[in-house]
This record gives C-alpha cells, structure tokens and sequence, in this order.
C-alpha cells in the first residue's frame, strides 16, 4: 500500500501529522483428540490503525477492510475522533529515536518443517501422556499453532519501522482419575525453536501435576506460610507490575502513587523489563514509534520507575520509556520480557525451614478476583501442605487472599528454578511469610 | 457481501476431498466507544472488523481458517487449503442456495449508525454528573458507551441445495466505574455495565441510568469502610439476577456441549439423572427479545430456542452445536455462537438462568442465622473436567440474626459443580436477569445471567478476615 497517499489524503483533510501502523498474521494451528485430528486451521489476518492530530487534539481509526476506501474511512474517523476528544492529549506524534536496536528474531527453519513432522509430534506427546501413567484416562488437549507476524509502522514525520516474528505454541492438557473426581494437569510453551524442544519433559510435567492433585482436601482456614509456585507468582505480579502504568498513577487508579523512589518491596525483590532480549516477544520500538530500553523496574525493593509512553512522560516532563501500547483507540500502556531476579536455593532449600505452611501451585478466578487498584486479591487456589519442610498431602478447594504491597513486602526469597513463560515474565517460586488460606 | 456465484465456488472447493457440511460465514462489524474520564471526553473512537470464515466438517472432524480479504482468489485459496487438510472423494456438489427466512427476536426502532456521537455524550455526561455528585471522595469516574452493529452473511450447506441466511445484531452497553480513595491511603472501585440487544432508545426512555450512576458511587465510598471477608464454610444467600453467574460457570459451560461430547464435563452422559435439588429448573433461553444474550439464529443458521437443561433437578438437556451434535448422537438447538468471524464456532450460552422457585427473598435472609449475603458479584471461572469453580464478589454483607449486618471486601466462593447445586436449600420467586461477557473457545460473548434469590446451605467461602462470629 502507498502510505504517502494516506499521509497527503490526512493533510488535505486538516490532519497536521498522522500515523499508520499495518499487521499481517497469518498462522496454523493442529489439535489432536483420540488419534484424529479433530481440528486444523489456517488463517491469515491484516488491520490498519491510524491515528493524527486535528485542530491541536489526538483522533484513531481500525480497520480490517483493505480497499479503495480504506484511507478516506480512517481520514474521516480520525477526525471524527479527534473532534470530539476533550482530554489533553498527545500534542504531536514522535519525530523518532537517536537508536533502534534491531534484531532479527525471525527463524527461517520454523515454517520450512513439514506440517507432518508438527502433526507427528502431537501424535508421540498423546501416546506418550497415555502410556505414562495408567491414571491418565483423557489427552483434552493437544495442539500445535504457528504464527507469522509482521508489522509496519509509518508516520509523516518519515519514521519507517518493520519487524518480523513467528512462533509455535504447544498445548497439552491431561486428565486423570483415581476413584471418584477428575484432576487435570496442563502445561503450554512458546518458543522459536521447535528443533530444541523436549516433548519428553514437556508431557512428564503435565501428567506429574495432575497425578500430584489426586486425593486434594481443604485445610483448616488461617494464615500459613507460603510458597507460590512460579506461574501463581507471576500471575499476580502480572497486575503488579500494571499499577507500574504512569497512566493508572496519574489518573489516581494505582496503589504506587508516590512511591517512586522508595522502598515498596522486600529487599529480594529485583524486577528488569528487557524488551531486547532476543526471543519470541522481542520488540525494538513501541505503538509511538519509540525504541524500547532495558530498565530495571525495581531494584532491591526500589521502585525505579513507572511505565511511561510520549503523554504520561509530557505530563511529568520526562522522556518515554518506549512502553506506549494501543488500548482501545488510544495509546495506553503495555510491557514485555519481564525478568525477576531469582535466588541461589533449590526447590527443597526454599522450603525446608517451614514447618507448617502451603504450597500454591495453582489459582483460577484472579481476573475478577483481584481489585487491581487497591492490589486486594482472593481467588481459588490449590496445591500442597508442607509439613516439616516437606511437601505433604495435596490441598483442593481453598482460597488465597493477600494485597500484592503486603506479599511483596513480606517475601523471605526465591529458589533458583526461574522460567520464561508465554506471558513473556520470568520468575522463580517464591516464599512469603504470611498468606491468608480459606478452606474448611 | 460476496455474490451467490462465489459462494458456490467456495463451497465446492472446500467439499472437494470428501467434507459432509461447508459453510461461509461472513461478517462485518462497526464498533464505536466512547469513553469519559471524570466527565471529559478521554477517546472515542471506531473499528471496522471484517471478513470471512471458512469451516468444512467430516463426521467428527473440522478445519477452519478466516481472512479479512473477501476477494475471490483470497476465498478459494483458503477453501483448497482447507480441503487439503482431508483425503477421500467428494460426496457433495452444491448446485444452488435457496434464501433462508430468519425469524426475528430483537426488534430495532432506530440503528446506532443513526445516533449522532453528540447524543451519547451527553448521556454520558448525566451518568457522570450522577456520580460525581455522590462523594468528594470519588477521585476518578469513567462512563463508557461502546455500541456495535453486525452485518451476518452465512452460506452453508450438506447436500445439493445450500443454504443462504442474512442476518444482522445490534447491542451496546454502558459502563460505569468509579474509583473511591480513602483518607488512609485506601483504594476502591465499583463496576456496572447495563446492555441491551436494542437500540439506543433502551438506555435514554427505559434504563435508569441515573440511579444506576449514583449507586456506582456508593459502592465504591461503601467498600472504603467493609471489612476484610471471613473464610470458612457458610450459609451464603445470592441476590437475584446477575447472582446467576454461579449457576453459569458452575453448571452452564459443563452443560456446553463442547464439553459434554468429549466426555470431558463432570456432566458428560447425565441425561437423565439428578444433578441439582429438586427445587431447581434451569433454562437456556436465546430467544428473549432484545435481551443482551439473544439472537436471532445462532451462527450456523439454526433458530435460537428456549432450551431447559434442568427439570426438578433432572438433567434433561445440554447446549448443542452442529459439530458437537454429532458426537452426542443429539440434534443441534441453536446455541452455537462466536464473537467473530476470527473464532470457530461452538456451544454456548445465551440468557441462562434457574427459574423462579416459591420462596419470599426477604423470608431466605430472615431464617438465615448466621451466614453471608452477596449482592453482587465480579465474575467467575470454572474448569469444566473436574467441576471446580470460583466466582468473586464485588458486594457482600454479614447475615447475623435474620438481618443484613456490615460490609464485607475481597470475598471469593469456590466449591465444585457437582454438590453446590445439591447444596440450594431455599428458591425465591424474584427471577431477574443481568447482563455479562462471556469467555471460552469461541471468544467473548454477551450473555444474560439470571436467578431468583437462592440459598446455598453451605459453601466454602474465601477472605483475610478470619472467622465468622
């Protein structure tokens, strides 16, 4: 497409400066289910988002409809938009940064693996999750997709941005029975290189999980020590690290305002977004146009700094920290390669000193379950008693509650078993003092 | 919004290596949302989605693929993809479609294209002002109108003459939020989103958004002072209408038959059996007019339906779709849905509620000695293999002595779908319905919930607070 005909269309029309971001995906996905493929599915995708100032306020348009029309559809909404905005804000789009740091991150051995190869591999994780354990009575879920994305961003002030990316996501959910109740065990990758992936290892942790939860009781309700697994602590620093957003501190929405600069955390506590790692969510430049940076997030349990994009920065004259993501038709906030700094102790180490406490391995229902203004959380949970520095009988049916200040404040530390997961946050399990369990 | 003749062309390409079932689905979707921030205009802005999915179905298997380009190499390109992913001979040649009639359950007086943007302001402006006017306390406001209007074309078929069905939905919704801050540094919020399948009309002559604003604010100022919820095992009463939501993750998606068909739902082969108290019946009703879950067909032509799932506690029906029917030896009845032309389709809910039942509400609070009463909720999961559900709730009192006592903060129910619809005790007979988002396989939907005042007489309940005294 010529951008420039849309950029002189955006003039001629009282648009002062414009922007035009453009995304193509196209992916594949196989889910197996009892030896058939009961489903496949290919699948390409293109949208525009444009957005410009007129008359001094910020207007945006979508579109999924690539025609004759196209340009003069996102002209007219854009000052539609724009028209009706009250809200100061952005007063010019971004003129560029000194350096991007690009990098390729495209695997070109990715797409050139036959489909059969990727079909024969679900067929190998479904036998082998069936063939593990003779409680394993269901594969529910066995799926392989690929994606290819590609993203263009232009704006009139000559800034031309590209990057290309593709991966594979494996799915694999169990079944198991024991007597009466099923328990289900789940595990999901995301990578790059298929060729270095351990299918082996990848079910054994599926069919584990699920065999563990066998047998689950509530406990007695109370305030135990805890230990969250990795994927439970990362779920919940998830919403943690959203009251980072400028945006949510300035609109008097985060439970960080004024905290910049001190001390919110346990000293164990050390978070980095690394954007610039090279993996699958590598990106180089944000929604603006902006080059991405490493930072650290906090250091020792110091807040170094919120997320900025071009508008939240104005507003406290400080440069963006390249996190401006689209939300709805405006730039909001958005983060990626999030890595916590893990600890030295094993697993075993992590928990020995606690003599009676819980193991969190799972929770569900935290999206509705968490205030995330306050950082009041309650959701359900499960996992294990541990008992004289063991991991004892599994635990169903209980409920976890805290504040995400409060948890931070209170972590004694992490193991050393961090892992990048497709949330695209790393950490490892992490010991907090004190926990609210609700069970019998 | 692709001419008969391709739609022919593609069904015949996607048939070609032994499919028994082809269908088009094309869609275009305007969306528009309007958002203020403490009473100015924050965004507002457009979306135009649009495209085409393609499914073929062999006995128990499918494929699907979409593409926002309609032309007619991008459309038989995907189709031959598609069939690729079949071996054998063809079965079916279509020759002709014959134009469906769609019924009508939603009514529109007039369409949101027909609204100027000035009109939902304002509206949004009364919500805000209604707010404001609550509590200096309230630090931020934001009021949302996000409205949508669906053009549905579907071309399907499983033997000579196709099927062509054109269709169209409208909804939209208003949402309030407020965020309250307390004089120690304390932090709340309060949540409510009014929707509708009808036109814009519905929010200015019928709604009442005013006190709906004015008890967002309240809300949020009432939960600065509530207390952290006990945990334990409780009595818990739940309010009418979007109490319901306990009744949709707990028992509506295992009675999906996405779930039902693969054996994978705790409610897998119970047709038949006792599943819930005899004081239960539960429906499945998309044919509400112009309720937020109702449609006119579901997104493979087949007419919405009032279907029961529960008869005095009986199970005596599932939600099925085309695909899932199959499985189950069952006929599909008009629940299969999906938020776009991007998701396969499947078995879903529409408005799905447990029907009004004899009790006065009032009198369930009153024999309740000490126990938990919820207003109202955030939402909820469920994991329908092993039956075990949560739902949060944004609202929730102490009943001590009959009586509804202090405020309760961070409250989470969890119990598993198999006993808690055992464990109702009392059904009031204040049936309401409420409106929410739905998410699964086929994407986010909107779906009413709904339920008389009921009674649970016990359920593990989740807080910081301790135990109940």
């Amino acid at each position: 497409m010529n951008f420039d005909k849309f950029f002189a269309l955006a003039k001629e029309a009282g648009i002062s400066e414009s922007q035009i971001q453009i995304s193509k995906s196209s992916d594949l996905s196989v889910r197996l289910f009892r030896k058939e493929i009961d489903n496949y599915s290919v699948n390409d995708s293109q949208s525009i988002i444009a957005c410009g100032i007129y008359k001094g306020r910020f207007g945006s348009a979508r579109t999924e409809k690539l025609g004759k029309d196209t340009f003069d559809y996102l002209v007219k909404e854009i000052i539609r938009s724009a028209s009706f905005v009250e809200a100061e804000g952005a007063k010019e789009l971004f003129k560029g940064s000194e350096k991007y740091h690009k990098k390729n991150t495209y695997n070109k051995e990715l797409p050139l693996i036959p489909v059969s190869e990727k079909i024969a591999l679900l067929h190998r994780m479904e036998e082998k999750a069936l063939a593990m354990d003779p409680r394993v009575y269901e594969v529910s879920e066995c799926e392989y997709s690929e994606t290819e994305s590609e993203s263009q961003f232009y704006n009139s002030h000559g800034l031309k941005l590209k990057q290309k990316n593709n991966y594979f996501v494996v799915v694999l959910g169990v079944g198991v029975k024991d007597g009466e109740g099923a328990k289900s065990g789940f595990q999901v990758k995301v990578d790059s290189d298929l060729k270095s992936f351990d299918a082996d290892a990848f079910v054994k942790k599926a069919v584990d999980e699920a065999i563990a939860k066998i047998g689950g009781v509530q406990c007695a309700s109370g305030v135990y020590p805890t230990v969250l697994h990795r994927d439970v602590f990362g779920s919940l620093l998830g919403f943690f690290l959203g009251a980072v957003s400028s945006d949510e501190v300035q609109r008097q929405s985060s439970f960080l305002i004024g905290q910049l600069g001190k001390k919110i955390a346990s000293s164990k506590l050390t978070i980095e977004e690394k954007p610039l790692t090279k993996n699958v969510f590598f990106s180089y430049f944000d929604d603006e146009g902006v080059a991405t940076q490493n930072k650290y997030v906090v250091k020792n349990g110091v807040l170094q700094t919120y997320f900025y994009n071009l508008e939240t920065a104005r507003k406290e004259g400080r440069e963006s920290t390249g996190n401006g993501r689209w939300a709805g038709s405006k730039i909001g906030i958005g983060f990626s390669n999030v890595f916590v700094k893990p600890g030295k102790s094993t697993f075993g180490e992590l928990i020995a000193p606690i003599k009676e406490g819980v193991y969190i391995t799972d929770v569900a229902g935290l999206g509705t379950g968490i205030n995330p203004r306050s950082g009041d959380f309650s959701c359900q949970a499960q996992g294990f008693m541990i008992r004289d520095g063991k991991l004892a009988e599994p635990l169903n049916l209980i409920t976890l509650s805290g504040n995400l200040l409060k948890m931070l404040k209170d972590l004694k530390g992490f193991d050393n078993e961090a892992e990048l997961k497709y949330t695209s946050l790393s950490c490892a399990d992490a010991f907090i003092k004190g926990m609210s369990i609700g069970g019998k | 919004m692709i001419s008969k003749s391709l739609a022919l062309k593609v069904l015949n390409a996607a048939l070609a290596t032994g499919g028994d079932y082809a269908e088009i689905y094309l869609e275009q979707t305007d969306t528009d949302a309007i958002t203020l921030e403490n009473g100015k205009v924050d965004t507002c802005g457009g979306r135009l989605s649009y495209g085409a999915g393609i499914r073929i179905l062999k006995k128990f298997a499918s494929v699907y693929g979409y593409t926002s380009d309609l032309s007619p190499k991008s459309l038989l390109g995907l189709a031959e993809k598609l069939a690729g992913a079949f071996e054998g001979e063809r079965v079916i040649t279509v020759t002709s479609f014959k134009k469906q009639r769609v019924k009508t359950v939603n009514k529109y007086a007039s369409h949101y294209s027909e609204v100027p943007t000035e009109k939902r302001i304002a509206l949004l402006k009364e919500c805000f002002e209604a707010t404001h006017a609550v509590d200096p306390r309230l630090v931020r406001i934001t009021d949302t109108f996000l409205s949508n209007q669906k053009k549905i074309e579907i071309f399907n078929a499983e033997g000579e003459i196709g099927k062509w069905f054109q269709t169209g939905e409208e909804r939209a919704r208003l949402v309030m939020m407020a965020v309250a801050a307390g004089a120690d540094g304390s932090i709340q919020s309060a949540f409510k989103g009014p929707a509708r399948s009808g036109d814009f009309s519905y929010f200015t002559d019928v709604l009442d958004y005013k006190k709906a604003a004015r008890e967002v604010g309240e809300k949020a100022i009432k939960l600065l002072s509530a207390k952290e919820c006990p945990s334990g095992i409780y009595p818990v009463v739940i309010t009418n209408g979007w109490g319901g939501v306990l009744f949709h993750e707990a028992c509506g998606h295992p009675l999906e038959a996405s779930a039902t068909a693969k054996g994978l739902s705790i409610f897998s082969n119970c047709i038949g059996k006792q599943i819930a108290s005899p004081i239960v019946s539960a429906y499945d009703d998309g044919t509400i007019a112009n309720e937020w879950g109702s449609n006119d067909m579901d997104t493979e032509g087949i007419p919405t339906k009032k279907n029961q799932l529960i008869k005095n506690g009986i199970c005596v029906g599932y939600m099925v779709d085309r695909l899932n029917g199959r499985r189950l030896g069952m006929e599909p009845n008009g629940v299969s849905r999906r938020q776009s032309y991007k998701y396969e389709p499947t078995s879903r809910m529409s408005n799905t509620y447990i029907a009004a039942g004899k009790d006065d509400p009032e009198q369930i609070i009153k024999d309740t000695k000490l126990g938990i009463y919820v207003a109202d909720f955030g939402g909820g999961s469920v994991e329908p293999m092993t039956g075990d559900f949560n739902f949060s709730a944004s609202e929730a009192y102490v009943i001590r002595d009959g009586k509804i006592a202090e405020m309760l903060k961070g409250c989470t129910l969890i119990g598993n779908g198999r006993d808690v619809l055992m464990n109702i005790d009392r059904v009031g007979n204040d049936l309401a319905l409420g409106n929410g988002m739905c998410g699964a396989a086929s994407g986010s939907i909107p779906v009413d919930v709904g339920q008389p005042t009921i009674r649970l007489s016990k359920i593990t309940v989740g807080g910081r607070g301790g135990k109940l005294e």
